[in-house]
Formats: C-alpha cells, structure tokens, sequence
C-alpha cells in the first residue's frame, strides 16, 4: 500500500509528469496485467509479449503529456498497448520471428489431438486458441480481443484501429467464424 | 445461457439478416458458445513479479530520452508508399540538379541599342503541309496582306499542290490562289 493508491489516474499522471517515481509505479502497476494481456494475445508469443509491454509502457511515460482527460486513461492506454502489440507483431513477422509454436508445442498438440480422453487443460487451451488466433489477421484479431477479453466497446475499437465501426463488427465476426472452424475439431471429440 | 462476454444480442447484431429464424440464431449462438468457454479456459500467463519490475525499471529510465519523433519518422520512412514517392522526389531533385548543372551559353554584354532581326521566311511543318509566310512571301506577294504559301500533299507519291493564302482590302476580301 502507498501513499498514491487512493488516487485517481488522473492526479497518478500529474504527479508523474512532476517526476514522481512511486506515482509512475502506482500507475504500472495498476494496469500492467491488462497491457500483458493485450500484447500477448495480439503478439501471441508469450516470449516476446515482456518486450511488446516494455515498449508500450515507455511509450506511455514518454508521452503522457500527450495524454488529454476527453477518454479515460485505461481507454488511451489500450489504444496505445493495441497499436504498438499491432507494430510489434508485423515487425517480428517481417524480421522472421516465428510465432513460439516451436515444434515440440505443435507435436504435442497434434498429438492430444489423437487422445481424445486426454483431460484439455489449460495449457493445451492456450496453445489450441493461440494456433487458431495465428491464423487471423492482426487487426481482426486485435478487434476482437479488445471486445471479447477486454471488453471494450466497438466505438471505442474503431477509433484504435482508425477504422469504422461496421469494419469493427466484420473483423470480430470473421475472428469467430475462423475461431470455431479451427476449433470445431476440438469441440466435436469433446462433445 | 448468454456468455457473460458476449451476450446473444451483440452476437445478433454481428450476423445482420443471416439467420432466419429466433430458432437458427440460436442454435447458431450456442455453438459458439463451446467456442467462448475455450477462450475461458485459456487465461494469459502473469508476468512474474521480477519481469514486472525489471520492466518498470527500464521504462522509467528511458522516459527522459526521447526519441519517439525520431522512430516515428523512421517508421514513415519504412512505408513502401513513402518510400517509392521518395525515391520519385529524389529522382526529380536529381535530374533537376543533373540538368541545371549542364554548360549554359553565355551572355555577353553588348553596349548600345541591340539590333532586332527577324526571319525572312519561316516554314511551319504538318505533317504531309508545309506552310510559308515571312518577308519573303511578303516581297513575293506585295497587294496580298499576310500572305501564306501552302504546299500539300496528299500522298507520299502524290504531286503537291501549291496554295496562295491571303487577304485584301484590310481583309475583306479573303484569297485563295492555286499556284
């Protein structure tokens, strides 16, 4: 518990902005595990996603006098969390870093796949989604783990992704169309 | 039965017009709801307490050093749209600099009243058309005012034909003169 806990974001940004080290923790640690979630699921590479917040969270403290109090802290932040996970992920891509399904991960899943009484914990959960999410393009996978994981409403989704809201809406339905057809195979030999 | 994320009227209004009945949505909800609890049951790994740490630490130091202007246009930079009007620009600047650099003719100073002249005979081509006109047809033709000579052809074989085109009485009177 610290003197700052109490405290609003928004004062939490004031101090900061007047130097004040335990404000800019308060505030990091308040929202460092939604940022984690946001880049892991958008990098999908939970070896990498340490880096992705890193470079957020620099972002965040570099530019906080950017920030303006017209939407919430946590909305600024998910937008700069999503659009630097995005930036990050084509980045990795383009400089050929693999998604970390290395091949052991890949075996062993296929190879649950042909153990159907095997019990689907959550590492094999994890694995099975992220195989399927790698599969979707990164802004539709971005939308709809905004809206699905972090609930965040669609309007403000598009102003993240800088598109429409109804481009919003068919990024999020062809993610669960392609989710479940990846998926099916799962769920018919749990069924 | 609603999936506490994804409730069934967000779904609706995600398949617009796609199903037919109350019955097909949902049959069509709940087999996503299978997919839903999968997504459940698959929770991100927490960062530990020391990569938290680690990752506040650096962060917070590098705040002062402020380069993002410097990424950002780098990252504009690395746009293959950017880069190819770029490349045209600088190809532009180039051929700007290549040209204006070329040997010039250089001016001379002429003291006094420079003397005008001008072409006797100037001789405009069109094609299989020639046209003359200047000082010469003048002197050639002097009653006729602004007096042109047009030779044709029609053909490259063809024999041309030659035309005296012009006018009189301050061009009331248009001429037209097979020669």
């Amino acid at each position: 518990m610290t003197r700052h806990d109490s405290n609003s974001d928004e004062a939490l940004i004031e101090a900061i902005e007047r130097g004040d080290r335990d404000a800019a923790a308060c505030l990091y640690y308040r929202h460092i595990d939604r940022v984690h979630r946001i880049c892991c699921r958008i990098v999908l590479d939970s070896s990498q996603a340490p880096d992705c917040v890193q470079e957020v969270w620099m972002k965040v403290f570099r530019s906080l006098g950017r920030f303006r109090c017209e939407q919430s802290f946590a909305a600024w932040l998910n937008t700069v969390a999503a659009n630097t996970a995005i930036d990050f992920y084509r980045r990795s891509r383009r400089q050929g870093h693999p998604v970390d399904l290395d091949e052991a991960s890949m075996e062993s899943l296929v190879a649950e796949r042909d153990e159907p009484d095997r019990q689907f914990d959550d590492e094999t959960a994890r694995r099975e989604i992220q195989a399927a999410l790698e599969q979707i393009s990164v802004n539709q996978r971005t939308a709809f783990v905004l809206r699905y994981f972090e609930q965040m409403p669609v309007e403000e989704i598009a102003k993240t992704l800088r598109c429409r809201e109804g481009t919003v809406r068919t990024h999020i339905r062809r993610c669960l169309l392609s989710l479940r057809a990846r998926l099916a195979a799962k769920l018919n030999r749990e069924v | 039965m609603d999936n506490k994320r994804f409730s069934l009227k967000e779904f609706a209004a995600l398949f617009p017009g796609r199903f037919e009945s109350q019955e097909q949505l949902l049959r069509e909800y709940q087999s996503f709801l299978a997919v839903f609890e999968q997504l459940d049951q698959a929770p991100v790994r927490e960062l530990s307490d020391r990569q938290k740490a680690e990752i506040f630490r650096r962060s917070w130091q590098d705040r002062r050093r402020d380069w993002s202007w410097t990424w950002a246009w780098l990252g504009v930079l690395r746009r293959p749209a950017v880069t190819f009007a770029a490349g045209i620009a600088l190809g532009c600047a180039g051929m700007f600099l290549a040209l204006s650099s070329r040997p010039r003719s250089v001016e001379v100073q002429v003291d006094g009243p420079l003397a005008k002249s001008e072409s006797p005979l100037t001789i405009e081509h069109i094609q299989r058309t020639q046209v003359y006109k200047g000082k010469a047809v003048e002197r050639m033709y002097p009653g006729i005012e602004n007096p042109q000579i047009v030779v044709e052809k029609t053909g490259e074989s063809a024999k041309p034909q030659r035309v005296l085109y012009g006018t009189l009485d301050d061009g009331e009177i248009y001429v037209v003169w097979n020669l």
